[in-house]
Order: C-alpha cells, then structure tokens, then sequence
C-alpha cells in the first residue's frame, strides 16, 4: 500500500513538470508585448510621467523585473546560423526580423553589421530634434519649413521600418524614400554617412549569402538563468517564482495574481464542493434504487429524466432559471446576481457566521441547482450501472441462495463494491467543476474565480489565464492522485497488480 | 445442411447489431432527426434567405438565392428601362414582381430588419414596408416566426444556419479526433511496451531523425508555413501537410542511413516502450481540464475564428478514442488470427490496420459519437461566453447569449437553447443505443 503510493507521487511529478511546460510555451506565445501591457496599466494607476525618455527607461526597467531580458529556456534548438545572444535585444518585432534575416541570408556577422548600421543611423537621428537642427544652422532653406518636417518624419518612420520588416519589396521601398530624403535634399547631411552605410550593408548581405547554415541544426545551452527557471523558482530577489505562490502580475490593474486569486478561490471552491456533495447524496441512493427495482416503470422514469438531465447544457439551464425565477416579470423568488446585496451585507459578518449564510442563501440556491444537475445525472447513471454490474455477480447469488434478505444483500454486500467507480469518478467530476464555474459564475455574476477567468479573457490578462490553466492541472492531478489513493485503500487488489 | 450453412451465412455482426439498433425506437427516431438536421444544414441558404429562390422581375427570370452573394445582374439591358442589380444591396422585399417565390425564411441570419429591430417578439407586431412606401403590418411570409434580437437579425435563420456550424464542429472536431486517436491507440494497444523490437541504433535513429525532421520540416519551413497560411487557410494546410511528408521522408533515411552502420552492441534488440510514451500523453491531456485548456488556448490565438476553435477541440479530445482503441487491441492482439498473421511474416502495418483495427472499431465508434455531442456541447459554450468566436458569427451559443443579457426576450433563450439541447440528445441517444446495440454486456 505504501509502495503504490509512492509509486503513485513518483509519476506525479513528471507530470507536473509537463503541465509548467505546457502552461509555459502557451504563456509564451501569447501576443502582444507584456512590458507594454503594464506600463498600460502602470499608467491607468495615475502615476508616471509621459516622456519618451522615461517610458523607455521605464519599460527596460520591468523587462529586467519580468526576467524579460533572459533567454527562454534552459536550451534553444536552432540552427548554425542564429547567434546566442539575440534574446537580449528588447524589441520584439526587431527581434523577429532578425531571426528571419538570419533565416534568409544565414550569415550573423553581415545582418547584424546591417541591424546596427541601421540601429546607428537611428541614434544619430534621434540625437536631435527637427528645431535643435535649425539652430544648429543645419537645415538652412527655413521657408517650406513643412516639407522639411515631412521628409524629417518620414526618414524616422522608414528607419524604424527598415528595423521591423526585411520584405525586398518594403526595403527597397525605404531605401528610396531615404535616398529621396537624405541624399537628393541637401538639409540632412549628418546622416548621409549612415544611409550609404546602409546601403552598403544591404548590398553585402546578398552577397556574403551562406544559406548553408541554416540546414545545420545546432543546440545552445543557456544554464539556469532563464526565463522558466525564474518563472518555476524565481530569482533569489523579488520574484518569488510559482513554487512559492507567486504568480507575477495582472496586466489589467497591476495587482498580485496571488492576492486576487486568494480573494476569489473560497466561494467558486466551496460552491463546487457542495454542489458535488450534494450530487453524491442524491445520486447514490437514487443509482441503488434505480438497480434494485432494474426495469420497473420507476427505474425507467429515473432514466429518461437522468439522460435529459445529463444533456441540458448548463448554460441553458442557468439562463432558464434565471429567466423563470428571478426575473420581475415571471417569478422573482431569488435575487437575479451576485452573492450578497450590497446594502444589506455587513462587512463585519464572518462568512461562517449564521446570518452570513442566511443572507447568502437565496443568491446560492440557483446556482448551486445549476452546478448540481449535471454532475448528478452523470453519477447516478454510473452508480446505477455499477450496482447493476455487481448484482449479477456469483457472490450476490450466493448470498441470496443463502437466505439474507433482499436488503442486507444489496446494502451490505453489493453496495461496497458499486461503490467503487463512483470514487475514480471524483477525479473526472472535479475538474468538470472547475471549467463549469466560468459558465456559471459568468451567468450568475458570482465573484469567483471563474468570472475572473472570464474577465480576464475578455482583457487578455495573460498571466491570470495562465495561472489558473497550472492551478487547474495541479488541482485536477491532485485529485487524480487521491482518488486513485483511495481507490486503492477501498480494492487492495489495485496495488498488487 | 445447406439450411445451415445459409443460416451460418445470413449471421454477420453487422446486421445483428444493425436489428439490435432498430429495435430501439427512440435511436431510430435520433437517426431521422440528425438526416433532418444535415439535410437543414446543407439547404440552409435556400430555407432562409433575404432574396427570393425565383423571381419574375420586369419580364426577366431570376434566381437570386441560388447565386453569390456579390453577385451582379443588369436586366433589360440595351433597353430604356434597364435596371442593375446588385444582389446584396437590392431592396428585395420591396418590389413588385410579375412571379415571386420566397424561401420559406425570407431573411438571412446577418440581414438587419430595421423596420423590426429591438427585440421584436414572434408572437408581437411587426412591421414591414411595402412595395408602395407605407410601414404596414407584415404580412404572413415576411414575419419574424421566432423573434429577432436587437439589431434586427431573424432568430429562425440563425438557428438554420447555426445548424452548419454544430454539425461541421462534430465533424471537422472530431474528424482530428479520431484521427489521432485511433492511430496512437492502435499503436498503444497493439505494441504495448513489450511488443515492439528494433535494433538499438534503430531506436535512436528513429528518435534523431524525428528530431531532424521537426528541424527540416518546421524548423526551417516555418516562414513558407505562416506566409502560406496569409495567404489562404488551404494554402497553410498543403504547406504543413508538406512539412508532414518530410518529416516522414527525413525519418525514414536517417533510419535507412542507420543500417550502414554495423556495431554489434548497438545492434541489439531492444523493446520501445509505445505504450508508456501514449499513456503518459493521454494521461498529460486528461488531468487539465477541457474548458480550461481549450479555453487558454484560444485566447492565445489572436485571430477568433470558428474553425479554429474546431481544431483546438479535436487535438484536445482523442483521448477518449485512444483509450478505447487501446484496450480493445490489447484484448485483440492476443486472439488467435492476428497471432496467424504474425507467424505468416505480415509487416506491422498490414496486421495492424488490415486485420486488427477493423474489429476494434465499433467501440470506438461509440467514443466518437459521445465524442460529437460534448464537441457540440463546448463550442456553444464558448460562444455563449463569446470566447475565441468572431463577434459577428450567428452560432446557438451566441444567440442564446443575446437572451441572457435581456430576459425579455424569452425566444432568445428559448428555441436556441432548445436548438442545442436537441442535438446533444439526439447524438447521445445515438451514441448509446449504438453502444447497447454493438456491445450487449454494457447494456443497462
């Protein structure tokens, strides 16, 4: 018994692992830039100055705090020609259209030889505004000072083009209207060096081509200064990694994951939990008696009702009942949202307390039916089968060629063994419950993690979707490893197999 | 004797478990209702549509509902009264006809009737404007039966043509589905972890020339993949379905290329452990929770699209499917007539797909059908959440949405709500009576 559940922890692990990495490449892929997202919402917080300046200071500050500036994983697969390095630069379309330059041309030196002409002539540009230049005396022709300040403007859009995008027909389209700028219009001669440096590097990327490269796979280790290693452990300062409970971030409102979370896990736990308590109440009794009286008119009701019962969406249901009993028009016995009145609740009440409860009752009863029916039918349905399986066994026959009466032999002989696949279903009713508290609590407006998940999806708030994908696989693998604890401990066959 | 042999003859497994499923009338009726509900699907533009099926229109005969939407007509042309028609802006409700036949639905799903926007009940007034210019009670054929929704839209043409939606989810989904999990069910079950036996350096070579061909196949095709997919979903299909085959081909010469080399320690047999490797994936799937896991992985892909959303369900639910090939190609690979075809020499693949896998498949069949309705059953809850579906798409789930966020419109919640429960049903109802029907040890 002891080994099996050890043995049992062993595989846990493994799987665990698995599931971060899965949470892990999706938190990844995710789009749009993270360090955008919480300058965003920084700002929406009221407090940060609007200069270019310290927006750019500011967003490498949260890169290097979001861990942002480190590789990705332990290792990167690529291939000859793509560089170790190239996660450190902090722009991520810049980024791309580095790796698809490597891509095209497979020779590193040249394209970053290209990159940094480009990324130089920028820096020139941005050292000085159009006004610093015409003190400077280097724009001299001050009358069609508009058309100065177009050409100035479009010089700066097609550099930062020139960075993000590497398509022939957008290059040369660039490389044009910086020839038409900057060469043919004699105002800018502080970049002429740098756009012939350009177009320098441009023509040499074509001819030190070696597309060879890329067709040999190579592997780069990186150790543990990457970025799931401080996701999985944090970094020993500020983060504290997942392990630890830290979750990072919401990009919505800048918030601890961990705190939100911790708010909103009781009430969507404990209504699933009762709702499952329930469902096992009724379903038991109902799934011996179904079998016991197997094909009478009674049994073949509860059937009928059941695999209805089993169909309905819950969505449907929840609206249905919202829409017959608590709504002003029809029957308006429950409140139609939400978990307590706002003018009535007192703060000072405990949740335990008895007029808590009071209070809460009539918000819970819809839900609590909505969250109950499905998993009740689904249980009865296998504990009625299960019974029946085990009812036409030859040590049933025997107790009842010995004489027990009808009674003692279902409840006390057939019961103990039907009742086991009604444990392993725990497993399965479990996480059923946790992705079904989205629709319900979305339905109902219950403040629980499932609308928070809602809510978060509707703001694409990453990290928060990306947290309860890993609680929900730990919370379901959890499951899984007691149930099949239990199952054990219930059939001691299991664990001498 | 030769009444026997007829009778020996007549007996086949399929026309046993044929009369077992018709005995059960509920299914019977289940089967005519999901033929009804194809045959809805595949009419949908003919039973509801904005413009009529046939129309007489100043001496020329047309058939705007069979045509493109975009499609451009110029009648009389050469004549003083030429008129073009362009089909999606042609005011076809009103205009005199010399013949008109409508389609039974004389409205679109995403057609906006301004004359009976705001949640127009079908039992209420509604309005329509003639011909000559006046507002007027509409007439019979150009009522709303069920209801419209805030914008205007028609509730009965959307749930005709949210029935294109349910039945491809189930089929495409699905499709994925089986796909996958048959085949790594069949291997699973069929191999187990003692089953299969190679040389060690053919074991490894499988296991780098997987990896290679990952590289050559994806790795470096990655860019001719996403510039595919710009520019049509089929165009991304062929470039992966390319990408596929040259994983394969990479596979197959590295093991080729593995034969030269000639170490007898590397040459030993050893057993690859299919089973663990499935198993552990299966496991992997199943301990996220569904919703959640496609749920997350929809919101990570930025475009919302419907098809994608099937995708992500099929490559989330064969495991199911798997784990019923598995086990009955475990119970099959120990029958007598597979350990023949062992012993005739037949290559794996032969014995595999032509001798085991047909017998396994009838349990498997019930997986699917289960597997359709729950298919069903999370798209409309996505879309009723409106997640990972476009904003404008007309699916059930989303009509039923409309209802929940204004009561008041009880038809809103009522016949899609209805709409879905009906489906599921009726795949249910199949699903298990097949399952009595092919297998009677579970009846219950």
């Amino acid at each position: 018994m002891l080994r099996y559940t050890f043995k049992r922890i062993i595989t846990f692990i493994p799987m665990m692992i698995a599931i971060s990495l899965l949470a892990f490449i999706i938190s990844i892929n995710a789009p749009g830039d993270p360090v955008d997202r919480l300058v965003q919402s920084d700002q929406d917080g009221g407090a940060n100055a609007n200069t270019a300046g310290s927006n750019s200071e500011q967003k490498e500050k949260i890169r290097k705090e979001l861990g942002l500036h480190l590789p990705i994983f332990y290792f990167t697969i690529s291939d000859f020609a793509t560089p170790n390095n190239l996660h450190t630069i902090s722009n991520e379309d810049e980024r791309e259209n580095l790796k698809e330059l490597i891509h095209k041309y497979g020779n590193w030196d040249q394209v970053q030889k290209y990159y940094e002409s480009i990324k130089s002539t920028q820096v020139v540009y941005q050292d000085k505004t159009i006004n610093e230049l015409y003190s400077d005396g280097l724009a001299l022709n001050k009358s069609d000072s508009n058309s100065i300040a177009e050409t100035w403007n479009q010089i700066g859009m097609a550099l930062t083009k020139m960075l993000e995008e590497n398509d022939k027909d957008v290059t040369e389209s660039n490389l044009s209207i910086l020839e038409k700028s900057i060469l043919k219009s004699n105002y800018f001669p502080h970049l002429k060096e740098g756009f012939s440096a350009i177009v320098q590097e441009n023509l040499n990327l074509e001819s030190t081509k070696t597309k060879w490269k890329t067709y040999i796979p190579s592997l780069h280790f990186y150790g543990i200064k990457n970025q799931y290693h401080q996701w999985l452990f944090g970094n020993g300062k500020d983060r504290g990694g997942i392990l630890r409970g830290d979750f990072g971030k919401s990009y919505n409102d800048g918030q601890l994951i961990k705190n939100k979370i911790w708010d909103r896990i009781g009430i969507s736990f404990a209504l699933s939990l009762i709702s499952i308590l329930i469902a096992y109440l009724v379903s038991v009794p109902l799934g011996i008696y179904s079998a016991y009286k197997k094909d009478s008119p009674q049994d073949r009701t509860a059937s009928v009702v059941l695999f209805i019962l089993y169909s309905l969406p819950s969505f449907f249901v929840g609206t249905l009942l919202l829409f017959w009993f608590s709504n002003p028009d029809n029957l308006y016995w429950f409140p139609e949202s939400g978990i307590q009145n706002p003018i009535t609740w007192d703060e000072n009440w405990k949740w335990y307390e008895l007029q808590a409860l009071k209070h809460r009752m009539p918000y819970l009863v819809l839900p609590l039916i909505t969250y109950t029916y499905g998993s009740f039918a689904f249980l009865s349905r296998i504990m009625r089968i299960g019974m029946i399986e085990v009812v036409g066994q030859d040590y049933i026959r025997t107790a009842r060629a010995k004489g027990l009466s009808e009674k003692v032999v279902i409840l006390k002989h057939a019961l103990r063994n039907s009742l086991l696949p009604i444990i392993t279903v725990f497993a399965a009713v479990f996480p059923v419950s946790v992705g079904g508290s989205i629709i319900i609590e979305y339905i109902f407006t219950i403040p629980g993690m499932g609308l928070e998940i809602f809510n978060a999806i509707q703001n694409q708030d990453y990290p928060m979707i990306i947290t309860f994908f890993t609680l929900a696989g730990f919370l379901t693998m959890v499951g899984y490893l007691v149930s099949d604890i239990l199952y054990a401990v219930v059939d001691p066959r299991i664990s001498y197999k | 004797m030769d009444i026997q042999k007829d009778n020996k003859e007549q007996f086949s497994f399929k026309t046993y478990a044929w009369k077992q499923f018709k005995s059960n009338k509920i299914a019977l009726v289940s089967l005519y209702l999901l033929g009804l509900l194809v045959l809805i699907a595949i009419c949908a533009p003919y039973i509801a549509n904005d413009r009529p099926l046939y129309v007489k229109y100043k001496g020329e005969v047309l058939f705007p509902a069979f045509s493109g939407e975009t499609a451009k007509y110029i009648i009389n042309k050469g004549k003083e009264n030429e008129e073009t028609i362009i089909y999606d802006r042609f005011p076809w409700k009103q205009k005199k006809y010399e013949k008109v036949v409508w389609a039974p639905i004389a409205y679109s799903p995403n057609t906006m009737d301004e004359y009976n926007n705001d949640y127009v009940s079908p039992s209420g007034a509604q309005r329509y404007m003639s011909p000559d210019g006046k507002i007027v009670d509409a007439p019979r054929k150009f009522r709303h039966f069920l209801g419209t929704d805030k914008l205007g839209r028609d509730l009965a043409s959307g749930l005709i043509h949210g029935t294109r939606t349910s039945l491809l989810i189930g089929i495409v989904a699905m499709g994925i589905a089986s796909f996958i999990g048959i085949l790594l069910g069949a291997f699973a079950g069929f191999f187990g972890d003692r089953g299969l036996k190679m040389p060690r350096i053919r074991y490894y070579a499988t296991i780098l020339g997987l990896f290679l061909g990952l590289f050559y196949g994806f790795g470096s095709r990655k860019y001719v993949v996403s510039d595919g997919f710009s520019k049509s979903t089929l165009n991304g299909f062929i470039e992966i379905m390319i990408s596929l085959l040259i994983v394969v081909l990479v596979i197959w010469i590295v093991r080729l290329l593995s034969r030269l080399i000639k170490i007898k320690s590397l040459n030993k047999e050893v057993y690859v452990p299919v089973d663990i490797f499935v198993s552990r994936g299966i496991e992997l799937l199943n301990s996220i929770p569904r919703l959640i896991l496609i749920i997350t992985v929809s919101a990570v892909v930025s475009e919302p699209s419907i098809m994608i959303i099937m995708v992500i369900i099929g490559l989330t639910s064969w495991t199911g499917i798997a784990r019923f090939t598995r086990a009955e190609l475990l119970r099959i690979r120990s029958l007598e007539y597979i350990q023949a075809a062992k012993s005739l020499g037949y290559s794996y693949s032969r014995t595999i797909f032509k001798h085991a896998l047909p017998n396994a498949l009838a349990p498997v069949f019930v997986s699917i059908a289960f597997g359709i309705a729950s298919a069903i059953l999370i798209e409309s809850g996505l879309s009723f959440l409106g997640i990972g579906v476009p904003d404008d798409a007309v699916t059930w789930g989303s009509l039923l949405n409309l209802g929940k966020n204004y009561p008041e419109a009880w038809w809103l919640i009522i016949y899609p709500g209805i709409a879905i429960f009906l489906t599921i049903t009726i795949y249910n109802m199949i699903a298990e009576a097949s399952r009595d029907a092919l297998d009677p040890r579970l009846k219950s």
